[in-house]
C-alpha cells in the first residue's frame, strides 16, 4: 500500500499556486486568475506555502533569476506552469490540468524532489543556499564559513535611522515575486524594524533591458487607445470595459493588500466579468453592491487615510487622480470604475486620449514610478505596500531606460 | 487533585498527537532535503534576517507593564467585592482613574504613535 | 479516570470543530463549498519533503509551532462541555488567560527562529497587537469573573442562570469578541499573518510544522469562540437540549460569526489600533466593571 503516493494523488486536486507575471504579460495574468479562483485553489503568498510556480508571461533577466530562485524555494511536491503571453482560457486551463497531473505523479514527484539545482551539490553546509549566482552581486565568494559571516553571510550591521538613532539595517527587495505587487517592479528598500528606511525603484523581467521594446511589447490596459490611434475602429464601450477593468485590477490587489479577501476576490469577479463582455446591467448591479460595501467600509478608510499622500504637483507629471492619499485614489477608483460602467454600450468612436492610469501618451506609470522612493522612505512596511497598491503603476507603459528612481 | 489530572491528560494526549503527525509526515513525505534560502521576492539575502529590531512601540510595553501588574491585582478583588462592599470599589477605581490619568499623558506625549 | 476520558473527548471536539471552522474558511475563500480542501492541504502538508531555511534555530521553532496548540488545548481545559470542564480550577479564568498569553512567545519564537525577514517582522507585529488587546481582553474577563463573585468559570455560568452577562455586560462581550480575534490572529486582527507580508510568522513554514500551525490557529479561535460560551453567553444554559448540546451549538454560532468576520473586513494595524484600544476600549471597558461592580454590591 502507497500510503505517499494516495496521499499525493489525494492532495493534487488542491495545489497552492504562486502567480508570478513578468512585463507585458497581463492578458495571460488574467486569465490564470481567473482560471485559479473559478477552480477555488487558494494563492500562496510564499514558496514555503506553494506547489505551484505560475509564471505568466516569458521573464527576462533579473526577474527570470528570481522565478529560478523562487522556484528552487518550493518544497516537492511541485510543478513549474510556464503560461505564455498569447495563451487562450482554454490553454491556460490545459496547462493547470497537466500541473495537476504532474502533481499527482508519484515517481515524477520522487525525481523532483532529489534533483540537483544546477551545478550546487545538494545537502552541503553553509552557502550557496537560496540562488548562489547572486553572491556575485557582492564580490564575495560566498562559501567561507567564518565567525562574521556564519552560513556565508553576513550578520546586519548598523546605519543611522530618520531619528538619528544607529540601528541594525536590512536590505530588503520589495518584488518582483510577490502577491498583489505590479508585475516586473523591484523596491530595493533599507529596512530597521519595519520602517524603510531608503527605497530605490528597479524594473525586473525585460521592459528595462533591451528585449523589452521588442515588436509585441503589449501593453494590455492602454490597447484600446493604441488601436484607435493605429487607425483601428475601438468603440466608447469597449475603451470603457478595459478602464473599468483596469480599475478593478488596481482595487483588487489594494484590498487583499490590505486583507480584506472578500472585497478583493468579489473586485477580481467582477474585473473579469466585464472584460468577459458581461452584459451591463448585470455588471452595474454588482458593482453597486461591491462599491457600496467597499466605499462605507469605516474599517477600510480608517487604515487607508493620511497614507502616502501627494501633494500639488512640484514640477512632476503625476496625474491628477494620483493626488491626495491612499484614501482618495481608492475613492477615485471606484468613482472611475462606476463612471466607466454607465458608458459601457456608447457605440460611438473612441477619440480621447484618456487610459485608465491619465492620458496613454503621457506613459503616467513612469511619473508614479518617480514619485515612489519619497514617499516609501520612512513608511512602514504595511504602508509602503498599500501606497504601491494605490497608485499601482502598469510597467507594461514605461520606455526602457526610462526609470532609476531612488529616495 | 484538583483538576490536574486532566491537565496533564491533555499534554500527554496532544504531545503524542503531535508527535504522530511528525512521525507520519516522516513515513509519507517526500525525500531530500531542500534547502531554501528566506523569501526575498526572489533575491539572495544580503544578511542574517535575526538583527536588532526597531522596536519603535516601546513606550507602549511600558505603560503595558504599569497596567498588567494592575491586573494581577484585580483578579483576586473581583472575588471579593460583593463581601467588601463599597470601599473595594471606590478604593480600585480611584486607582485606575490615576492609571488613566497616566494613559492620558502618555497619549499627549504621543506614546501611540509611532508613523 | 473521568478526567482523562474528559481529556480525549476534549482534544476530540477541538479537533472537529477546528476542522469544521477550516472547512467554512476554505469555503469563504473559494466561494463554494469546500469541505474537503483543509484534508487535501494537510495530505500536501504531509507528503511535503522537509525544507530548511539558511541557517534556523530549529528548536525554537519547534517550541513555537508546538506551543501554539498546546496554549490552546491547555485554555480550553477550563471550559465546561456541558457541566464539567477537563480541569475545573478555583482560578479558571486566570488559567486561561494565562495560557492566552503564551500566543505571544509562540508567535514570537516562530518568528525569529526561521531567520527570515517576514515572518520576524510578523512576529514583532503580534507583539505590538498584544499590547493593544490584551489588557481590554483581561478587563473583559474580569467583568464577567466581578459579576459571578469567583474566578471559577463553573461559578460564572451558574451567575447567568437569570440573565446572560452578554445581555447586561454588552461592552465587555463585544471587547471580548474582539480580543478573541486577536489572540487568534484572525481577521481583521491578523497582521501578524498579513497577506502583505508574504503570509507574516508561518512564510518560512512547510510540511508538518504548517500543519501544526494551521491547526494551531484553528483550534486557538475556537477555544476563543468556546470560552465566550460559559463566560458572556449562559454556559449549556437552553431549553430542552442537554446542557452539552447547546455548549456546542453556541460554540459553533460563535466561531462561525468569528470566521465570517474574518473575509468581511480589512485588516486593522496597530499603528492605527493602538491609540484606540487605550484610549477608547479600555475606558470603555473599565465603565462596564464600574458598572457591574456597582450591581453587585
Amino acid at each position: 500500500m502507497d500510503v505517499s503516493g494516495r496521499l499525493l494523488r489525494y492532495a493534487a486536486g488542491r495545489p497552492r499556486p504562486l502567480v508570478v507575471t513578468a512585463p507585458h504579460a497581463t492578458g495571460v495574468r488574467l486569465l490564470a486568475e481567473a482560471e485559479i479562483g473559478r477552480r477555488g485553489w487558494r494563492p500562496a503568498e510564499a514558496p514555503a506555502g506553494a506547489s505551484l510556480l505560475v509564471v505568466c508571461g516569458i521573464p527576462e533577466d533579473a526577474l527570470a533569476r528570481a522565478v529560478r530562485t523562487v522556484w528552487h524555494q518550493i518544497a516537492a511536491p511541485k510543478a513549474f506552469v510556464p503560461l505564455s503571453p498569447d495563451r487562450t482560457a482554454e490553454a491556460v486551463a490545459a496547462e493547470l490540468d497537466a500541473a495537476v497531473s504532474r502533481l499527482a505523479d508519484a515517481r515524477a514527484q520522487r525525481e523532483e524532489a532529489v534533483r540537483v539545482p544546477y551545478g550546487e551539490p545538494r545537502g552541503r553546509d553553509g552557502g550557496g543556499r537560496g540562488g548562489a549566482e547572486h553572491h556575485g552581486d557582492e564580490g564575495h565568494g560566498g562559501h567561507e564559513h567564518d565567525m562574521g559571516r556564519p552560513g556565508g553571510v553576513r550578520m546586519a550591521e548598523r546605519g543611522p535611522d530618520r531619528d538619528g538613532l544607529a540601528l541594525d539595517r536590512l536590505h530588503v527587495p520589495l518584488g518582483p515575486v510577490l502577491p498583489y505587487w505590479p508585475a516586473g517592479l523591484v523596491v530595493e528598500t533599507t529596512l530597521q524594524g519595519d520602517v524603510i528606511q531608503e527605497a530605490e525603484v528597479r524594473i525586473a523581467g525585460g521592459a528595462a533591458g533591451a528585449h523589452g521594446a521588442r515588436a509585441g511589447a503589449t501593453r494590455f490596459w492602454d490597447e484600446p487607445w493604441l488601436a484607435a490611434r493605429a487607425g483601428w475602429p475601438v468603440t466608447r464601450g469597449a475603451a470603457a470595459r478595459r478602464t473599468a477593468g483596469a480599475q478593478l485590477d488596481s482595487l483588487a490587489r489594494l484590498l487583499a493588500t490590505a486583507g480584506w479577501a472578500g472585497a478583493a476576490a468579489e473586485a477580481r469577479r467582477l474585473r473579469d466579468r466585464v472584460l468577459g463582455e458581461g452584459p451591463r446591467e448585470e455588471v452595474v448591479r454588482r458593482y453597486d453592491r461591491f462599491a457600496r460595501r467597499v466605499g462605507r467600509s469605516r474599517l477600510l478608510r480608517w487604515m487607508l487615510h493620511d497614507l502616502g499622500a501627494i501633494d500639488a504637483p512640484g514640477g512632476t507629471d503625476v496625474p491628477g487622480w494620483a493626488r491626495g492619499d491612499v484614501l482618495d485614489r481608492t475613492r477615485h477608483r471606484l468613482a472611475g470604475t462606476a463612471a466607466a460602467l454607465a458608458v459601457l454600450d456608447d457605440r460611438s468612436p473612441l477619440d480621447d486620449e484618456e487610459g485608465p492610469r491619465g492620458p496613454v501618451g503621457g506613459h503616467p506609470s513612469e511619473a508614479l514610478l518617480a514619485v515612489l522612493p519619497g514617499l516609501l522612505t520612512g513608511a512602514e512596511l504595511a504602508a509602503a505596500r498599500l501606497i504601491v497598491a494605490s497608485l499601482d503603476p502598469d510597467l507594461d507603459q514605461v520606455r526602457p531606460g526610462r526609470v532609476t528612481a531612488h529616495g | 487533585m484538583g483538576g490536574w489530572t486532566g491537565v496533564v491528560a491533555l499534554v500527554i494526549l496532544l504531545t503524542g498527537a503531535l508527535c504522530g503527525v511528525h512521525a507520519v509526515a516522516a513515513a509519507t513525505r517526500l525525500p531530500g532535503t531542500l534547502e531554501a534560502g528566506p523569501f526575498l521576492s526572489g533575491a539572495a539575502p544580503r544578511e542574517h534576517a535575526v538583527s536588532r529590531y526597531h522596536v519603535r512601540w516601546y513606550p507602549v510595553t511600558l505603560l503595558f507593564l504599569a497596567f498588567d501588574m494592575e491586573m494581577i491585582f484585580m483578579y483576586p478583588w473581583a472575588v471579593v467585592v460583593a463581601e467588601v462592599g463599597a470601599s473595594a470599589l471606590a478604593e480600585m477605581f480611584a486607582f485606575l482613574v490615576l492609571l488613566m490619568v497616566g494613559v492620558g499623558y502618555a497619549w499627549r506625549e504621543g506614546a501611540f504613535r509611532w508613523t | 479516570m473521568g478526567e482523562t476520558v474528559a481529556a480525549v473527548v476534549l482534544l476530540a471536539a477541538l479537533a472537529v470543530l477546528a476542522a469544521g471552522a477550516a472547512a467554512f474558511d476554505a469555503s469563504l475563500a473559494a466561494g463554494r463549498v469546500a469541505i474537503g480542501d483543509p484534508l487535501r492541504e494537510a495530505a500536501r502538508l504531509l507528503v511535503t519533503q522537509r525544507r530548511r531555511t539558511l541557517l534556523p534555530d530549529a528548536p525554537l521553532r519547534r517550541i513555537g509551532v508546538s506551543g501554539l496548540p498546546l496554549v490552546a488545548v491547555l485554555a480550553a481545559a477550563v471550559l465546561p462541555m456541558g457541566e464539567h470542564a477537563v480541569a475545573d480550577l478555583p482560578v479558571g479564568v486566570v488559567w486561561f488567560n494565562g495560557m492566552e498569553v503564551g500566543v505571544w512567545g509562540a508567535l514570537w519564537l516562530i518568528g525569529w527562529s526561521v531567520n527570515s525577514v517576514y515572518p520576524l517582522v510578523g512576529g514583532y507585529r503580534f507583539l505590538a497587537q498584544g499590547l493593544a488587546y490584551e489588557l481590554p481582553h483581561m478587563f473583559a474577563l474580569i467583568s464577567a469573573a466581578l459579576g459571578a463573585g469567583s474566578l471559577r468559570v463553573a461559578d460564572v455560568v451558574a451567575a447567568q442562570r437569570g440573565l446572560w452577562f452578554a445581555v447586561w455586560m454588552p461592552v465587555a462581550f463585544a471587547v471580548y469578541l474582539i480580543s478573541a480575534l486577536a489572540m487568534a490572529f484572525w481577521g481583521p486582527m491578523n497582521q501578524a499573518v498579513g497577506p502583505d507580508v508574504a503570509g507574516g510568522v508561518p512564510a518560512e513554514l512547510s510540511g508538518p510544522d504548517r500543519l501544526v500551525f494551521q491547526a494551531g490557529r484553528y483550534t486557538l479561535l475556537t477555544v476563543a469562540s468556546a470560552a465566550a460560551v460559559p463566560l458572556f453567553l449562559g454556559g449549556g444554559a437552553g431549553p430542552a437540549l442537554p446542557p452539552w448540546s447547546w455548549t456546542l451549538v453556541k460554540t459553533v454560532a460563535v466561531l462561525a460569526l468569528l470566521v465570517w468576520a474574518g473575509h468581511r473586513l480589512p485588516t486593522i494595524r496597530m499603528d492605527r489600533f493602538m491609540a484606540a484600544t487605550w484610549l477608547v476600549l479600555i475606558p470603555a471597558v473599565l465603565l462596564q466593571i464600574l458598572v457591574v461592580g456597582i450591581v453587585v454590591l
